[in-house]
């Protein structure tokens, strides 16, 4: 319940593909998909290629940040990064342009939580004064 | 696939063990050397061998080349499988499409693993930024989510998880090789009372990670019986699915890699759900083990809780499950899992059941789950159906 109030560490960038422009944009509070530019579809999390086509003619473009709850849990087992944040409500958010996070929900009534819910992108304070995405009910 | 001159002429499983304080390779030796005592054959006739991918041996790429060395084997055929719980059975898979080449002619498909005493395993890729931080950090919370979106497109009983882990541990009572800690009978009341860990995934319906290891001699009828071994089992099909509904990031998620392998598993075979006497499914979760029922058609898609609810699921019973009691009561050993249940296939083909033999079993069906993907059901799938 507290985690809005948490600081939470801030993951290491650019491990795995070129994530930079989504951590600039979550500094701004803004949400930003990785969108293959041959078909226009979204794909998250991030990948080397396009998940529709192969190529690499990939952008990272803004989303509206609405979205209904796919499905949720949550998880009352501890881990890394988790002090204080337990139990965490998680849910797979089906964002409107057709692609799936997973997230936390912050700022909701943890009852209210349900498959089909409404949904919108909220802000989680990190360790280094960025920002991580997470989802409200609306 | 069909029946072919290609079967498993042999088994052997190690004890699980939790918190073992021994390695992979102490645990694997164990398990070959069961195999050599099990079948009488000697070591220098393994010409193939089949190694999967340990979590505690993980930083190390050439485990694989390591094990060669360590048990003294020179094959002419290795096979490093990585695809976890899938293993065992895509190890004896590989293994006969080894043979029917020619790269060898008597392979040991060799699992073992001891993640409770050393867990070295790093997925890094996109975890760190984009999956652990959510708190979604194992398969636990991951399955909570299929648990969830299950329940919201089908009914889902408690009580039917629950009768999959009571069975399951009843099974395990009559299993010399399971867990110390797990051999204590279970009352529903027990599993009601489990702590839930992912709402509404219960501590009961989990695996435990362990330690353990096993093997299995893949050959021809024909060196079999050149080696002295009277005792084989047919592998008739073999199916196997990786990454399903992959490029589709909204595709129903309870929608799995079994469903789609399952109709040419059995025209493979030749059979029907209804030929199959025992059911050896991959059980990390009991929602795996219910979705499988469906998949694999001995009900409908949705019906699993009722299914599970109506059928006698013991080795008494109708389609009993799982007779050694599974992962989920015998312990996990480490990547070695699903080893664990085809062990139990050949074990109970061969009619070394013990106090849990069912009664003349002509056919088993054995499964694998590999990996937990990100908000997903599994990685790989894969199933393997036995004939005596």
């Amino acid at each position: 319940m507290s985690e809005t109030t948490a600081t939470r560490p801030a993951p290491k960038p650019n491990v795995y593909v070129d994530t930079s422009p989504f951590w600039e944009a979550a500094a701004r509070k803004e949400l930003v998909l990785q969108q293959c530019q041959d078909t226009g579809r979204f794909q998250h999390y991030p990948r080397p290629v396009s998940l529709y086509t192969g190529s690499r003619n990939l952008a990272w473009k803004p989303v509206s940040g609405r979205g209904t709850i796919y499905t949720h849990t949550t998880v009352r087992i501890p881990g890394p990064g988790m002090e204080g944040r337990i139990p965490l409500p998680v849910a797979t958010v089906e964002l409107d342009e057709g692609v799936r996070m997973i997230v936390n929900i912050v700022e909701s009534d943890p009852e209210a939580i349900k498959v089909g819910a409404r949904v919108e992108v909220a802000w989680d304070p990190l360790e280094d004064g960025n920002f991580y995405p997470a989802f409200k009910l609306v | 696939m069909a029946r072919s001159d290609l079967v498993i002429a042999g088994y052997s499983e190690t004890p699980v063990l939790f918190r073992s304080g021994r390695s992979a390779y102490d645990f694997a030796g164990e398990a070959l050397a069961g195999l050599l005592s099990s079948t009488g054959i000697e070591k220098g006739v393994i010409d193939g061998l089949s190694v999967t991918t340990p979590l505690s041996e993980s930083p190390n790429p050439f485990f694989s080349v390591y094990m060669c060395e360590a048990l003294g084997i020179s094959p002419t055929w290795l096979n490093y499988g990585g695809i976890g719980g899938c293993s065992a059975t895509g190890g004896v898979a590989r293994a006969m499409s080894a043979i029917r080449d020619g790269y060898c002619e008597v392979a040991v498909v060799l699992s073992s693993d001891a993640p409770s005493t050393s867990w070295r395993t790093n997925y890094a890729a996109f975890r760190g930024e984009f999956q652990d931080p959510v708190g979604v950090q194992g398969p636990p919370a991951m399955f909570g989510l299929l648990m969830n979106r299950y329940a919201a497109q089908y009914p889902l009983k408690d009580e039917a998880l629950g009768k999959i882990a009571v069975t399951q541990r009843e099974h395990a009572l009559h299993n010399d090789n399971a867990l110390e800690k797990f051999k204590k009978p279970l009352t529903m009341e027990d599993y009601y009372a489990s702590r839930v860990v992912a709402d509404p995934l219960r501590l009961l319906d989990s695996v435990m990670f362990c330690d353990g290891a096993n093997a299995f001699l893949v050959t021809t009828e024909r060196r079999a019986a050149e080696l002295g071994i009277g005792k084989m089992v047919h592998p008739v099909a073999y199916g196997e699915l990786t990454n399903v509904n992959g490029s589709d990031p909204c595709a129903d998620i309870t929608e799995t890699g079994f469903s789609k392998i399952a109709p040419k598993l059995f025209s493979d075979a030749g059979m029907t759900p209804a030929d199959i006497d025992c059911f050896q499914p991959y059980d990390d979760f009991t929602i795996a083990v219910l979705m499988q029922f469906e998949d694999f058609g001995f009900c409908g898609r949705g019906e699993g809780s009722d299914f599970v609810l109506e059928t006698d699921l013991s080795y008494t019973g109708t389609l009993p499950l799982n007779t050694g009691g599974g992962q989920i009561s015998a312990g996990q050993p480490g990547l070695a899992s699903g080893g664990l249940n085809l062990a139990e296939a050949v074990r109970q083909l061969f009619g070394e059941g013990g106090g849990r033999q069912i009664d003349d079993p002509k056919t088993a069906l054995v499964t694998g789950i590999g990996v937990i993907p990100y908000g997903r059901n599994w990685g790989t799938s894969a199933a393997m159906i036995l004939e005596a």
